[in-house]
């Protein structure tokens, strides 16, 4: 469903991004782990096109998107979340998901009709909402809501395209634990054909809902394989040692 | 995004009242402040659409409106048409002119997009200062005003233009309430609140600042139709960028992203020009520190403070009074 | 055509001296936004103001010590304005301050006719610098010589102070990371107001040095700001190459657009502005990347 092959990018003499190659298929659920600084948000900024990549390629759905820009790759299918919240801050909860829920609708481009009160944008909205456990909070505007609840929206936000391919950038960061044990709910909820690949910090939640694991460093893939074999790989233990015992 | 408060409705209301009035009993040149106003309103309506709804803030538009003007006196006075094709014609120039201007701009942002703006709007004032054709320097008459005779109307006579004005001017405000209320307005607010976001869902973003711009461009071609059959005679001052200067001032004293305050603040502006102009010929000097008393205090311009400190109350109030007389009724029934 | 050499020399120094007196007003302008993220339209209301101030006292005491005058005239202005206006709304948005500078726009024009009247000021150009000069095979006026000399002059100084002296590798630590420079113990406050009454000063300069060449009216601050604020777009925003280039760039195409193609002339220099903003959004030589 998502593949990269040789991706590589630096910025001046730092290599971020070494000749990383990645396969998803159709409804797995990888994880990526690595230390602070290993590359992981700039491999998603290359895979939905915010950066540049200075070789390699990126191919969504078996076709090359390498030179697409980063709407048209959305529109493809390829979502994602930002690990700094990334919403719509004046709008209310209802009125975030609305608007990404219109794009792939083509509501969000028409003058003669309002993409807030179709039926359907109104079905999707209230579907996500129920996903992301966002439902007591709709009409709540954004600067009103916690930030676990904003954290719940940037992942609602990401999901309202109705994507094949959902990237999400560390969604737990910044919230408690029990906040990281309600989006481990969150994430039975999600449907199982929707691939979905996940940065984060919190190694049990990691190892509790990835099919896969790939551990970067230095930009670098290190380790590519089951969460089983993970668990115990020295190698993970030794580049990941800081995180892993605090988990 | 942008709905209407029962504030809102409320000044709407006083203000077409007010206008009303004026335009039944004022003698000719009351009548002219008002037509005055009413062109201004189109043109800072216009504006708001942009700048308030979409941050992009334009110092192109009084040459937009301008562009309306000579193309309709191109159309009517130098290709010989019927005054209502020339608008129709003038009308849609305006609107592509501005739609490309809208695309061109929608990479850059901040001082840049309005240094951007502002050379679009200079390069077509230059045009048209040295252009022989339109008249370079001393401008364009013998323009004509619809014929509306059909309907009973002499739109030569002051008051029947400033009735029409006012009618156009209502359709404008309509027009631009189901532009901001359409999926293209809805995303215009996305943009404007969080461009890199609405760009990660899939949109193409410059796409729907130009649409809305295009859009902005057909009320400024109408406003320069108006403008050029109510003096009859163009010039080119009427693109300089002050003209847009003074627009943004008027949206800003009114209440940015109000859409009726921008109203309000075109009656008030036109209101205290001709007063203070009568009182002192320095007028710019007040209105120059009340522009900066208005910005600095950090208060959404006139109509924005005044939602800002009474809106909820009103609100609050107007919707107590609306259910009061209900329930007056059940316990009678009771 | 006269297309013989002189010619060409002629029309050479005109657009050095137009590009001189912009760059005396753009760099003002061009480092105030690079340091402070501040756009100032007032700038042209202060080359008026300069003008002013030196059409009032070269009457009197005579041409030299009206163009000392004005520069002091107008920093000591631009100190009432940067602890009345400018220090405040530093933190506001672009347009915010666009308002309000384009609110003491309106208040100096009122101002300047207050305090001077409608009709417009002469100056006389002083008596060193009344004749012509013999350059190039070419007679050229010895005043507007001076002025491109002057221009020259204060590009070489203000390139050496910010190439070599401290409080230069201050301002451009400031405009790179202003955040950071604070943090490294500038005191960037004092840093903003110095350059920025720097700056009120050169346009007071500038507008002295324009006034025996222009007559003194209340709208010439309007008429100089447009394309003082296309020379720092064009040239990138903060930067002293860009404005001394954008400066260069202007001069030369509204000199020569004007005698080579007249008609073409005026829009010819908005059509670049608008050409360089969409190959280059944020100017040839922007001090930040």
């Amino acid at each position: 469903m998502l593949e990269t092959r040789s991706l590589t990018k630096s910025f001046g003499a730092v290599h971020v991004t070494r000749s990383v190659s990645l396969k998803l298929e159709r409804g797995e659920r990888r994880v990526i782990l690595g230390p602070n600084g290993a590359g992981k948000t700039t491999l998603f900024n290359l895979l939905v096109g915010e950066l540049t990549p200075d070789g390699g390629s990126v191919h969504l759905a078996g076709e090359d998107v390498t030179a697409l820009s980063v709407p048209r790759r959305a529109r493809r299918g390829l979502s994602r979340s930002y690990q700094k919240n990334t919403l719509f801050d004046g709008l209310t909860v209802e009125e975030n998901l609305a608007l990404a829920a219109a794009v792939p609708t083509g509501h969000a481009t028409r003058l003669w009709s309002d993409s807030l009160r179709q039926p359907e944008i109104r079905d999707t909205v209230a579907e996500v909402a129920e996903q992301v456990n966002l439902m007591p909070h709709l009409h709540a505007k954004v600067s009103e809501i916690s930030y676990g609840v904003r954290r719940q929206l940037e992942v609602g936000v990401a999901l309202a395209t109705r994507p094949l391919v959902l990237l999400m950038d560390e969604p737990t960061s910044g919230v408690g634990p029990e906040m990281s044990k309600g989006f481990h709910d969150l994430l039975n909820n999600l449907p199982r054909d929707l691939t979905l690949l996940i940065i984060e910090h919190d190694m049990d939640l990691a190892f509790a809902v990835a099919d896969t694991i790939t551990v970067l460093n230095y930009g670098e893939v290190v380790f590519d394989g089951l969460p089983e074999e993970a668990r115990g790989s020295k190698l993970l233990k030794d580049i990941y040692l800081g995180s892993w015992e605090d988990a | 995004m942008f709905r209407h408060t029962p504030l809102r409705y409320a000044v709407l209301a006083i203000l077409a009242i007010a206008a009303l009035m004026q335009a039944f009993t004022a003698g000719y040149f009351g009548l002219e402040i008002l037509i005055e106003i009413l062109i201004l309103c189109l043109l800072v309506l216009a504006l708001d659409l942009v700048a308030g709804f979409g941050g992009m803030v334009s110092l192109c538009h009084g040459a937009l409106m301008g562009v309306g003007a000579y193309a309709f006196v191109a159309l009517n006075v130098l290709a010989d048409l019927d005054p209502w094709l020339a608008a129709l014609g003038a009308v849609a120039i305006t609107a592509a002119a501005a739609w490309i201007i809208g695309a061109i701009c929608a990479r850059s942002h901040g001082i840049y997009f309005i240094m951007a703006t502002l050379a679009f709007g200079q390069m077509a004032y230059s045009y048209v200062f040295e252009s022989p054709l339109f008249g370079g320097d001393d401008g364009m008459g013998g323009i004509d005003r619809f014929d509306l005779s059909a309907i009973g109307l002499d739109l030569n006579d002051s008051r029947s233009f400033a009735l029409f004005c006012l009618a156009v001017l209502a359709a404008a405000y309509l027009f631009a309430t189901a532009i901001l209320r359409s999926g293209l307005g809805r995303s215009l607010a996305g943009v404007m609140h969080n461009e890199k976001r609405m760009k990660a869902l899939g949109l193409n973003t410059w796409r729907i600042k130009a649409d809305v711009f295009g859009l902005s461009g057909i009320i400024a071609g109408v406003a320069g139709v108006l403008a050029a059959q109510h003096i009859m005679f163009i010039s080119p001052g009427l693109m300089n960028w002050t003209v847009s200067g003074e627009a943004l001032v008027v949206v800003i004293l009114g209440g940015l992203g109000t859409l009726v305050g921008p109203l309000v603040g075109a009656a008030a502006f036109v209101v205290m020009k001709h007063e203070l102009g009568e009182v002192t010929t320095y007028w710019h000097l007040v209105v120059g520190v009340i522009l900066i008393a208005v910005v600095m205090s950090r208060a959404n311009g006139i109509f924005g403070w005044v939602e800002a400190r009474w809106g909820d109350r009103i609100e609050r109030r107007l919707t107590d009074a609306t259910r009061s007389p209900a329930q007056k009724e059940v316990s009678t029934d009771a | 055509m006269t297309q013989d050499l002189s010619f060409w020399t002629l029309q050479t120094l005109n657009a050095l001296q137009l590009s001189m007196l912009l760059f005396l007003l753009s760099i003002g302008l061009t480092v105030i936004f690079g340091l402070m993220h501040f756009v100032n339209l007032a700038h042209g209301a202060l080359y008026a103001l300069g003008a002013y101030i030196a059409a009032s006292i070269a009457g009197t005491a005579g041409f030299w010590v009206a163009i000392l005058a004005a520069p002091i005239g107008v920093a000591l202005v631009g100190v009432v304005l940067y602890g009345g206006l400018i220090q405040r709304m530093r933190k506001s948005g672009p347009m915010a301050q666009v308002l309000v500078t384009f609110g003491l726009i309106f208040a100096l024009l009122d101002l300047t006719r207050i305090l001077w009247g409608d009709l417009a000021l002469a100056i006389a150009t002083p008596a060193a610098l009344s004749g012509q000069v013999e350059l190039l095979g070419v007679s050229y006026p010895a005043y507007r010589l001076f002025i491109i000399l002057l221009g020259a002059a204060i590009f070489g100084a203000l390139a050496l102070v910010l190439a070599r002296t401290q409080i230069g590798a201050m301002i451009r630590a400031g405009v790179d990371n202003d955040a950071m420079a604070a943090c490294l113990g500038i005191n960037v406050e004092r840093l903003f107001f110095v350059v920025f009454c720097v700056g009120c000063a050169l346009a007071g300069l500038a507008g002295a040095v324009a006034a025996p060449l222009l007559s003194v009216t209340p709208g010439m601050g309007l008429q100089i700001l447009i394309p003082t604020l296309i020379v720092i777009v064009i040239g990138g925003l903060g930067s002293l190459k860009g404005a001394i280039a954008g400066s260069l760039i202007y001069g030369f195409v509204q000199t020569f657009g004007a005698v080579l193609a007249p008609q073409l002339a005026s829009v010819l220099i908005y059509a670049l502005l608008a050409a360089v903003l969409v190959i280059k959004p944020v100017g040839l030589f922007p001090a930040k990347g």
